[in-house]
């Protein structure tokens, strides 16, 4: 078959697939009966990983993810040790969690940088065209914006060095790492980690100066908008402080008290998932709570995962500056838990800071190069979950096997699911703020995308076809399910809006 | 430095882009391995926005192929585009920089990444399935893709925008 050769202009108002979608539906009299989002995710995952060999998952689960793929290799690698029962020597633990603190630091502020950037450091107020990462330049220099690009790339040159490429990783084996760590190794990766903690610094500091030492960003983050009185999830070491690689889930209710603390292997008893009529992935809630809709409250089972999250639902930072920066984020924003979702931002810089102190202790630590990295499995393998807090939120990888070592069955359970009820109450109060009578005023693609960007749910993004960026449209929908409205950005970012 | 990429760089580069492991996606990888068989200069990437940096630098012509969801052409359609025809770099991000919103930011930061851009992109019908085949009209698009490409390399005149 011969293909044609057609040259176009992409229309903004083209009907785009992949886009993200909020479904507004109205009841008889034009008010908002209720609204929900939806993005593209991957399907067939788990049928494609079955009769694979399960020490192929890390290869393949980091594939699923152009965004986050150290975070797929890591919970694989871990749902690996607990499948063949082996736990690796202290310096491949070690190893492992000093490539998940520099991936942690790079991607953190990558987010904090371009993309929460253009709704703080540019300005929510600021004009549709200028809220981009050219904005972001404008406003915190050219020079700030090289050092961005040049910390991610000496962390990705530390990460390379170690487990082989960012989206090939060779790094994780049961039991242990493929290679140890050698002295001039750790010399350059503690320099690394030097700079990192600095650039940590300079970005809390220049997020005081330019968010939160201005009072309508901070009203925004305390608005009514954006805020939802929920569970919250996330990994704890063993004194209750944030932890991105090892430890167990803890879940904090509404008024901040413990209800539950988990190792992996026992997830299933706490975290249930449902399916939406109208959502393409699975909703997860609290088992012990239960599903009771879209509401909030004690209860409702409806949890959250992701920086604030993490924060809620630890007891403090494992390291000196990280917790200091932890101790002023709830004194500012009145005591814990933070039911804000915008104040996901700042518990971002938190976090940023505390990887790159985590990553400049293992990087002084001694035992990192000891040689022996690898403890052999010797156990018939059954079943495994792994758990890593990924820059999104808990991540899942649960695989059960035959005694060969062949998948039987995959579950995956990723960030966004842990999200996905919280995000839909927050698109919920966006659009009965927003929508009056059947008409739809134009803030609400503002405010929905704020609060988007401020979970920064994963979707599909491993198949990155274009128009990549993941835009985001609005349609609004009468009693009879006819489409009425739809609204998306224009490529001058300003918002078209096309009535049926 | 110049903005329009490093000193003395004249060669083009083609960057496939897509994921193996998922349906269509699987479309830029097939004719990496292709343009590659043939002895010509193609990278493939399954990574994304800035992950794309390093091999977009030190070039002066970069030629992507990557497929397209308009919904406005069948399956297996080849659009020629120029980075001004996609409607992105409009507004925020709402998850993840796109390709040329990585460029305009390396542009802006005065890196070396080409000034001439032009993307070869196949009109794809699936690209979430995991582990599912090619669609048979996007398949029989990759002869033609190649051949474009061979085209774009051989021409030395900047792709009209």
């Amino acid at each position: 078959m011969e293909a044609t050769t057609k040259r176009i202009t992409i229309d903004p108002a083209t009907r785009l697939e992949g886009h993200a979608k909020i479904e507004i539906l109205l009841n008889e009299s034009g008010e908002v009966d209720r609204a929900f989002f939806q993005i593209p995710e991957l399907r067939g995952f788990e049928k494609f990983a079955e009769g694979r060999p399960a020490e192929d998952m890390p290869q393949i689960t980091s594939r699923i993810c152009g965004v986050c793929p150290t975070a797929h290799h890591m919970a694989s690698t871990k749902a690996l040790d607990s499948l063949y029962k082996v736990t690796p020597p202290a310096a491949a633990r070690k190893i492992r969690e000093l490539v998940y603190s520099a991936f942690m630091v790079e991607d953190h502020a990558l987010h904090v940088y371009f993309l929460g950037g253009p709704d703080f450091l540019v300005g929510p107020q600021a004009p549709a065209a200028e809220r981009n990462v050219l904005g972001v330049i404008a406003r915190v220099g050219v020079e700030t914006g090289k050092q961005v690009i040049g910390m991610r790339r000496k962390l990705r040159e530390l990460i390379a060095s170690v487990g082989g490429k960012v989206i090939h990783p060779v790094l994780g084996l049961p039991g242990g790492v493929a290679k140890a760590v050698t002295p001039e190794q750790q010399k350059s990766f503690q320099q690394t980690a030097a700079e990192a903690v600095d650039f940590a610094r300079f970005t809390l500091e220049a997020f005081e100066k330019l968010v939160l030492a201005r009072s309508d960003y901070v009203d925004l983050i305390l608005s009514d908008a954006f805020t939802h009185r929920t569970y919250y999830m996330g990994m704890v070491d063993a004194r209750n402080r944030v932890n991105f690689y090892d430890g167990a889930i803890r879940v904090v209710s509404p008024d901040g008290a413990e209800v539950a603390k988990f190792p992996p292997e026992k997830y299933l008893d706490f975290v249930a998932e449902r399916v939406e009529p109208w959502s393409y992935g699975k909703i997860c809630y609290l088992k012990p709570v239960g599903w009771h809709g879209f509401v909030d409250g004690p209860e409702s089972g409806i949890y959250s995962v992701a920086p604030l999250a993490r924060l809620n639902a630890a007891d403090g930072m494992a390291t000196p500056l990280a917790q200091a920066a932890y101790e002023e984020f709830y004194r500012r924003l009145g005591g814990k838990p933070v039911h804000h979702t915008l104040a996901n931002h700042w518990a971002r810089v938190i976090e940023l800071l505390y990887a790159a102190e985590r990553l400049q202790e293992l990087s002084a630590d001694p035992e990192l190069v000891d040689p022996n990295v690898r403890r052999l499995p010797t156990e018939t393998p059954t079943e495994g979950v792994g758990i890593v807090e990924a820059p999104r939120g808990t991540l899942i990888h649960h695989y059960v096997t035959d005694a060969r070592g062949l998948i039987r069955k995959a579950n995956l359970i990723v960030a966004t699911q842990g999200n996905a009820a919280r995000i839909n109450l927050s698109v919920d109060k966006a659009a009965k703020a927003f929508v009056r009578n059947g008409a739809v005023s134009e803030g609400i693609l503002n405010l929905v995308e704020m609060a988007f960007r401020a979970y920064d749910p994963c979707h599909g993004c491993s198949t990155h076809s274009l128009p990549d960026g993941i835009p985001l449209v609005v349609r609004l929908r009468d009693a009879r399910g006819n489409l009425v409205a739809t609204l998306r950005r224009g490529a001058d970012g300003r918002l078209l809006r096309e009535q049926a | 430095m110049s903005r329009d990429g490093a000193q003395g760089a004249s060669q083009a580069r083609v960057l496939c882009l897509g994921n193996e492991l998922v349906a269509d996606d699987a479309f830029g990888f097939v004719v990496a391995a292709q343009l590659k068989q043939a002895g010509l200069d193609a990278v493939f990437s399954p990574e994304a926005g800035l992950n794309l940096l390093e091999a977009m630098e030190g070039v002066r012509r970069l030629i992507v192929v990557d497929t397209i969801l308009t919904g406005a052409a069948p399956p297996g359609t080849m659009h020629l585009l120029s980075p001004g025809d996609l409607p992105t770099a409009s507004g925020a991000p709402l998850h993840y920089l796109g390709l040329l919103e990585t460029l305009a930011l390396a542009r802006e930061l005065g890196m070396a990444v080409p000034s001439d851009v032009v993307i070869v992109a196949v009109e794809a019908a699936d690209c979430t399935t995991v582990g599912g085949p090619m669609t048979p009209a996007v398949k029989a698009a990759i002869p033609a893709v190649v051949d474009c490409v061979r085209r774009l390399l051989a021409s030395s005149a900047p792709a009209d925008a």
